[in-house]
């Protein structure tokens, strides 16, 4: 039963000269009150023999019309005030909650008030949430909230976030989302012990997690103390980055962060050992290709005679200690007559082998940075949530497309089968991935769409919940967008916006979809049937290097890291571009 | 040749002078008339708007509208049956601040009312509404009734207006001639439809000489409810002679000044009220504000077919 609370002020009542149903209704606004887009309200109708039915909603349109206008320019005379006409406003209410469940239409004339506290809580649903995420301010600036069921696995699991690049800050509700649930403590230990893998697409933008922000201001941290959450950044963070290119020593190459970055490769043995060949091919899977049967039988010939030889590999009596060398030992064997046949099985013809072989010097450019034999295997360099902080951000807007697409590959690939071999849920690990649609297209099939599908698909058994955000959900596989359960959209694109994948955006929202401010979200859980308007929060961590704050010192690995040694001693800590003299 | 014009008032209308000739109202009135109050006759000529004219910043315009929503027929004891009307009708004041530039309701009222000499019959009342019976005098024709409800709008939009205008000076323009009106402060009758020529045959040539936004000197009406009165052209006739006259009358209580005051008053606010014709039937006469307000009255009087189907359902309950 939602209570109509005597403080909830009467904004209007319900029309009479369009139809009322129970599931959409038309509300005449009164003099000197107003309703906006995604304001709660509430209604009662009365009823024979029973007890009253609460109709609420929010509001989905608003208009405003001179009644007693007849033609366009009449509202000149009006204007003039030669013309006696009325304002009237009229808002569109689409249902959210009928309580008791008698689907009957509110009664013309009947009040309309204003939900505020507990009423609008029942509106929205969010009392009948047991663990509620805040995930930010409506447009009425009072909390909105995610049910966690529906992000745990419990109930569903995942999240899609789409919008234009730029404007519709995807990445950044991605990692408030990922905040909020780390640290609203709705999860209880669950949230605690969660884990986080963040892929960085784009600039060094999610490098800074663990810095403050320095551009914080106080309407901000109000804005995070009425959403019951501190406003500091994330505490726990590891960044790798990719081995600068042609540095032997495998320094991560980053520039803006320089402590608490570690470097991540794959030694040459790793390579051949976990079969990671395939992922080197975008399209090794696709049954149209002839060559992928030869990276099938290349790889199990790299995994059955490959011996581990100090950072590299020996195969057929020959060391291999980069990437390069290992490219060219297989293409001379393949070339060569006598050998092809023990690499790639005897069917195969020499226009396939050709094939093969382009693709693979293809990629040493790109590949050679990241897996390595010249540098020592003791050293770590593997991603690996579990032996991680609690957020793991992997740097990838430094490497090619095709190297991008090995690392989320195969990292992804590791975590899961991790996963499957702990059988257990627990604890969650959450996957955030940009530009998912080049990852897993909707068409055509590789090795990084399949663990993706298999997130999709059994990740909320397992744990493994995937936030992808693509610009464009319409070319993600339809398959991982139904499987979330959260759908998010910032701005979107008008040609796009009209796609079936944002049918569940009612055609006003749909069209606010297009002129979204960043920072606002139109966000559709399962059990709430309208998506609802969130403005998220500026982040508390930093995004980039101008607004960062000290490094937290658990990044400062040696005591050389933590004194600058540019800093002159006793200087007040001048700007950093100022002339040093 | 004779020029020709098509008149800009829906032929339903009528027209906006009532007579035979294309060249104004044929039927002359016997009324006494005296042309040399602001100027000699002789010296007739159109007037101009004087640029020191005081142009009222507020003007209020009240109107009236009626329906009638259904016939009746009575059957009394002894068999004799009397005609009845069942009437709505409604009255309001629009308030125009020209300053602001809001034009908005200062007051408005519906009334309904049986309109019936059957001694016997009694106020209907249905779900909603009330038909409070007006008992007339004499036999009460059907054809007499219609007529009946007139003097009780008038008195209706006499209330309206006092309470609208709650005593300020302010300019009122009242719909038709001024009659038992006379004694409101500052009023103006504007009469749209020209039926009587009151002047001779020379100075009706001035009136039909007017350009817009021009008007007549004042002259004096000496019939009973007569009066100060001049004529005035709107803008957006159709240059035929009368299309756009308007005759304004004031209460003949004022003094020949006080009434050219009010003529020099009426000729800088009037013209900037006048409809256009492809939006208003009566056009340029009516208008805009009364036409807005005609509007709205109509839209309060409610929907004739639900008034007359519950008045059917009244009386057959009543019969029961």
């Amino acid at each position: 039963m939602i209570g109509v609370s005597d403080e909830t002020s009467p904004v209007g009542r319900v029309l009479g000269t369009a139809d009322a149903t129970p599931l959409q209704f038309w509300t005449a606004v009164a003099p000197g009150s107003y309703l906006q887009l995604d304001d709660v309200v509430v209604t009662k109708r009365e009823l024979p023999d029973r007890e009253p039915v609460t109709i609420a909603g929010v509001v989905t349109q608003v208009r405003a019309r001179h009644e007693g206008a007849q033609f366009d320019s009449d509202v000149f005379a009006i204007a003039e005030g030669t013309l006696p006409a009325l304002v009237q406003e009229a808002a569109e209410i689409t249902t959210t909650r009928v309580d008791p469940e008698l689907y009957v239409p509110p009664a013309p004339g009947a009040v309309v008030h204003r939900a505020t506290g507990a009423a609008r809580d029942a509106a929205l649903h969010f009392d009948r949430m047991e663990r509620r995420i805040p995930m930010g301010t409506g447009r009425d600036g009072v909390p909105v909230f995610l049910n966690a069921d529906f992000l745990d696995g419990t109930r569903g699991a995942h999240v899609s976030i789409s919008g234009i690049s730029g404007v519709a800050t995807k990445t950044s509700f991605a990692t408030f989302l990922l905040y909020s649930v780390f640290r609203s403590g709705q999860l209880g230990a669950d949230g605690a012990n969660a884990r986080a893998l963040i892929f960085n697409v784009k600039g060094e933008d999610l490098l800074f997690l663990d810095h403050p922000n320095t551009k914080l201001d106080e309407p901000t941290m109000a804005n995070y103390k009425l959403l019951e959450l501190p406003a500091t950044p994330f505490s726990d963070v590891r960044v790798y980055a990719p081995p600068r290119a042609g540095d032997s020593s495998g320094a991560p190459d980053v520039s803006s962060r320089l402590t608490g970055v570690d470097a991540f490769y794959w030694t040459l043995e790793e390579f051949c050992d976990k079969k990671l060949l395939p992922y080197v091919f975008a399209d090794a899977d696709d049954e149209r290709q002839q060559y992928t049967m030869v990276v099938h039988s290349v790889t199990a010939h790299l995994n059955r005679y490959a011996t581990p030889a100090e950072g590299g590999i020996s195969i057929d009596g020959r060391r291999i200690s980069s990437y390069g060398d290992l490219v060219d030992h297989v293409v001379e064997q393949l070339t060569d007559d006598d050998t092809r046949s023990t690499w790639a099985g005897s069917a195969i013809n020499m226009g396939t082998v050709n094939a093969f072989a382009r693709r693979l010097i293809g990629s040493k450019r790109d590949l050679s940075r990241l897996i390595r034999g010249d540098l020592a295997s003791r050293r770590p360099h593997q991603i690996k949530t579990a032996e991680s902080a609690q957020v793991t951000v992997v740097d990838l807007h430094n490497l090619p497309d095709r190297a991008q697409r090995f690392v989320v590959g195969v990292t992804l690939k590791t975590e899961f089968e991790e996963k499957e071999k702990a059988g257990t849920g627990r604890p969650l690990l959450f996957v955030v991935l940009d530009e998912l649609n080049k990852y897993a297209p909707r068409e055509g099939t590789s090795p990084i769409k399949e663990v993706l599908l298999d997130i999709a698909e059994r990740g909320r058994s397992l744990g493994v919940i995937l936030i992808g955000a693509q610009q464009t959900a319409s070319e993600v596989e339809r398959r991982i967008v139904t499987n979330s359960a959260i759908r998010v959209v910032g701005r979107l694109d008008p040609a796009e916006a009209a796609r079936p994948e944002y049918g569940f955006l009612p055609p006003a929202m749909r069209q606010r979809a297009l002129l979204a401010r960043p920072g606002t979200m139109f966000v559709n859980q399962p059990d709430i049937p309208v998506p609802l308007c969130v403005e998220f929060p500026f982040p508390a961590w930093a995004t980039r290097k101008s607004e960062s704050g000290p490094p937290p010192s658990s990044t400062l690995r040696s005591i050389v890291q933590s004194a600058d040694p540019f800093a002159v001693v006793g200087g007040r800590g001048a700007a950093d571009d100022d002339i040093p003299f | 040749m004779t020029r020709m014009f098509v008149d800009a008032w829906d032929p339903s209308y009528g027209s906006s002078f009532e007579g035979g000739s294309e060249d104004g109202p044929s039927s002359s009135s016997s009324a006494q008339v005296d042309t040399d109050v602001e100027v000699p006759a002789a010296e007739w000529a159109p007037i101009d708007v004087s640029a020191a004219v005081r142009r009222p910043d507020v003007v209020f315009l009240v109107d009236g509208v009626r329906r009638n929503d259904a016939g009746l027929w009575t059957a009394e004891e002894d068999g004799t049956s009397y005609a009845g009307l069942a009437a709505s009708y409604a009255a309001g004041v629009v308030r125009c601040d020209l300053a602001r530039g809001s034009a908005e309701l200062a007051g408005a009222e519906v009334r309904r009312g049986l309109f019936t000499a059957s001694p016997s019959a009694d106020t209907l009342q249905t779900d909603m509404i009330r038909y409070e019976v007006r008992r007339l005098e004499g036999p009460g024709e059907a054809s007499k009734l219609p007529s009946a409800v007139q003097p009780r709008l008038t008195e209706l939009e006499l209330e309206i207006s006092a309470v609208a205008r709650g005593g300020s000076d302010d300019l009122l323009v009242v719909d038709g001639p001024l009659r038992n009106r006379r004694h409101l402060v500052n009023t103006i009758g504007y009469v749209k439809t020209q039926q009587k020529l009151y002047l001779s045959a020379a100075l009706n040539v001035v009136v039909t000489s007017l350009k817009p936004g021009q008007r007549t000197p004042v002259f004096h009406l000496g019939t009973v409810w007569g009066g100060w009165s001049w004529y005035l052209r709107l803008p957006g006739g159709s240059g035929a002679p009368w299309s756009g006259i308007v005759r304004i009358e004031c209460s003949p209580d004022l003094t020949a000044d006080q009434a050219i005051e009010l003529a020099e008053i009426s000729g800088a606010t009037l013209p900037r009220f006048a409809s256009s014709p492809y939006k208003d039937p009566r056009a340029p006469q009516n208008l805009v504000p009364i036409a807005g307000l005609e509007r709205r009255l109509r839209g309060m009087l409610g929907d004739a077919r639900v008034l007359h189907r519950a008045l059917t359902l009244a009386t057959a309950r009543s019969r029961t």
